[in-house]
C-alpha cells in the first residue's frame, strides 16, 4: 500500500533520514519508534510532502514523489500532527470540515464521511461548535484525529498521539483506534510513538528508527516476547 | 478650544484615518498571511491615485458626468491590483519567500523604487487635479462648519465597508477560510490540501487592489505627484504595527487613533504633524511590542 524507498532527508544540510526504507500493507498498523529526534515526525512529513526528500514514496504502486504537498491529502492520506495544529480562528467543526471543503467532497460524502468520524469520536459532536482554540490538548489530539479522517481513507499518519496525554484521555483515544480499526479494516495507519509498549494493543509490526535509520522491523508477538 | 475646532479635528482625523486604513489594511493582510512586509504597498497607493486622476480627466475631456469616476474609481483599483500585483506575486515574490526577511525587504524596496520611477516616466513630475468627485457629493454642515460629503461620510462608509467586507469574507466564505487558515498555520494548511501558493497569490492581489483603491479614493482630495507613495507606505506601516501586524480589526482603530492624532496636531501643534502618527507608534510599541491588538508568540527551538 505505502512503500518508502531510501528515503533520505537533511535539514540545513544536516542528515535527519538515512536510507530509510519500509513498506505497510494495506489495513496494516504500524507503530513507528523512536526516542525524540530520531527522525519519525520527519519521515511522516516526508509522507506528506513537507519536507524535500531523496529516494521514493510509492502510494498503491504509484509514485508520489512528484505530486504536491498540497494534493497528496487528495490521495486518501489524513496527517494528525504531534502537536495538534489546529486552527483556532474556526470551531471544532469546523476545523473537521476544512479538508473536505479543500477537496470539494460533495455535501452528502462530507456528510457520509463526518458522521463516520462523530461514530468513531462521538465526544466531537458534543463539542463541535466550540472555539478549537478552547479545547484541552488532549481534546485536540481527539480533534486532530477527527480532521486527519476525513482525507485518510487509505493511509492515517498520527504523529505521537498520547504524548502529553492524561491517562484518561490517553484510554479514550486507544478506544477510538480500535474503533477505528474494526470498521475500517482497508485503512492503514502509521503511529509514532517513544513509547512502544503503548501500540502492543494496535500494531501489528514495530518498526524502530535510531539516529535516522531503521534499525529494526519486528512483529508485535516478538517485541513482547 | 471651540466645539468647531473639536469637530473640525474629530471629521479631519476620521477622513483622513479611512484612507489611511485602506491601505494599511491591505499591508496588514498581506503580512499576516505571506509575513513579508511589502515596501512597494505604497507604489499601489500611487499606482491607484495616477490611474483613478488619468481616467477622471478623460471623463473629464470628452464631457462625461464625474458621477463615472466613481465606479471608474474601483475598475482603477482592481485593473493596478490585479495586474501590477499579480505580476509582482507570480514573477518576483514567488521567488523570495523562503528566504531571509532582510532580503525579503530589499526586494520590495527595489520594487517600490522601479515603480516609483515608472510613475515618473508615464505621469511625468507635475502634479494631477482632478477634483470634481471631492465636489458633486456636495457639502454637510455640522456645528456651522461645512465639510464635504465625500470626505466625513463616503470615505469612512467605504472604510466601514472594507473593514465588514473582510471580516465577512474572511469567515464566511471558502476562499476567505483558505486565506486565515494559511495565516494561522501554513504547512498545517498544506497537509490538509490547501495550495498556500494560490492562497498567497489571492491575498496579495486583494493587499495591493486595497491599496490601490486607498489611492484612487485620495485622487480627488489631494495632488497626485511622485512622493505620495513614499509618505503613505511609511503612515500605513505606522499603523499596521500600532494595531499589531495581521490584525485587520485593530488596523481600523490604529487608523482612526493615528488620524485623530494626526488632525490634532494639524490645529493645535502644526509643528508636529509629521511626527505625531510615529510618536503614537513608539508610544505604543514602548508599553507593548506586539502592538495594541497583536499577540505574542512563542517561538519554537
Amino acid at each position: 500500500m505505502l512503500e518508502l524507498k531510501d528515503l533520505s532527508v537533511s535539514i540545513a544540510r544536516i542528515p535527519i533520514l538515512r536510507n530509510v526504507s519500509f513498506e505497510v500493507q494495506e489495513g496494516e498498523t504500524i507503530a513507528f519508534v523512536g526516542r525524540n529526534g530520531a527522525g519519525k515526525t520527519t519521515t511522516l512529513r516526508a509522507i506528506m510532502g513537507l519536507v524535500t526528500a531523496q529516494g521514493s514514496i510509492l502510494l498503491n504502486g504509484q509514485a508520489v514523489d512528484h505530486v504536491q504537498a498540497h494534493e497528496r491529502p487528495a490521495l486518501g492520506i489524513g496527517y494528525a500532527p504531534e502537536d495538534r495544529r489546529l486552527f483556532s480562528a474556526f470551531t471544532v467543526e469546523e476545523n473537521i470540515l476544512l479538508p473536505a471543503r479543500v477537496a470539494q467532497l460533495t455535501q452528502d460524502e462530507t456528510n457520509r464521511r463526518l458522521e463516520r468520524v462523530y461514530g468513531i469520536l462521538p465526544e466531537l459532536k458534543e463539542m463541535a461548535k466550540r472555539p478549537a482554540g478552547s479545547v484541552s490538548g488532549g481534546q485536540g489530539k481527539m480533534v486532530a484525529l477527527g480532521r486527519g479522517l476525513m482525507l485518510g481513507t487509505h493511509l492515517l499518519l498520527l504523529d505521537e498521539p498520547f504524548q502529553g496525554l492524561a491517562p484518561v484521555l490517553a484510554n479514550r483515544y486507544a478506544e477510538a483506534l480500535r474503533a477505528l480499526r474494526d470498521t475500517d479494516r482497508s485503512l492503514s495507519v502509521i503511529i509514532t510513538e517513544s513509547n512502544p509498549g503503548l501500540l502492543k494493543n494496535f500494531a501489528s509490526r514495530v518498526i524502530t528508527i535510531e539516529r535516522g535509520e531503521i534499525e529494526s522491523v519486528e512483529d508485535v508477538s516478538k517485541v513482547e516476547a | 478650544m471651540s466645539l468647531q475646532i473639536l469637530v473640525l479635528t474629530v471629521l479631519d482625523g476620521i477622513a483622513y484615518g479611512s484612507l489611511v486604513f485602506l491601505v494599511a489594511v491591505g499591508l496588514t493582510l498581506v503580512f499576516g498571511v505571506m509575513r513579508i512586509l511589502n515596501v512597494a504597498h505604497g507604489s499601489f497607493y500611487a499606482l491607484g491615485a495616477y490611474a483613478a486622476a488619468s481616467l477622471g480627466l478623460v471623463l473629464s475631456a470628452y464631457g462625461i458626468s464625474a458621477w463615472f469616476a466613481y465606479p471608474l474609481f474601483i475598475v482603477a483599483a482592481v485593473a493596478v491590483g490585479v495586474s501590477v500585483g499579480g505580476l509582482m506575486e507570480r514573477f518576483i515574490l514567488r521567488r523570495i519567500y523562503v528566504r531571509e526577511e532582510y532580503l525579503q525587504l530589499l526586494v520590495t524596496f527595489a520594487i517600490f523604487m522601479i515603480l516609483d520611477n515608472v510613475q515618473r516616466l508615464v505621469w511625468g513630475v507635475q502634479p494631477y487635479f482632478y477634483t470634481e468627485p471631492l465636489s458633486l457629493m456636495g457639502n454637510v454642515t455640522i456645528v456651522g462648519i461645512p465639510y464635504t460629503a465625500y470626505q466625513v461620510i463616503f470615505l469612512p462608509l467605504v472604510a466601514l465597508f472594507i473593514l465588514f467586507g473582510l471580516r465577512w469574507f474572511l469567515r464566511k466564505t471558502l476562499a476567505g477560510s483558505l486565506i486565515v487558515a494559511v495565516t494561522e498555520d501554513r504547512e498545517a494548511a498544506t497537509a490538509i490540501g490547501i495550495n498556500a501558493r494560490k492562497v498567497f497569490f489571492l491575498t496579495f492581489i486583494i493587499g495591493t487592489t486595497l491599496a490601490s483603491l486607498g489611492g484612487a479614493l485620495a485622487s480627488p482630495t489631494t495632488s497626485v505627484l511622485p512622493g505620495m507613495g513614499a509618505e503613505m507606505i511609511v503612515l500605513s506601516f505606522a499603523v499596521a504595527a500600532t494595531a499589531g501586524l495581521g490584525q485587520i480589526g485593530g488596523a481600523a482603530i490604529a487608523a482612526l487613533l493615528i488620524g485623530l492624532g494626526r488632525s490634532s496636531a494639524v490645529f493645535f501643534m502644526p509643528e508636529l504633524e509629521v511626527v505625531v502618527p510615529y510618536l503614537i507608534m513608539v508610544i505604543v510599541l514602548l508599553f507593548r511590542p506586539e502592538g495594541l491588538f497583536g499577540k505574542t508568540t512563542a517561538r519554537k527551538i
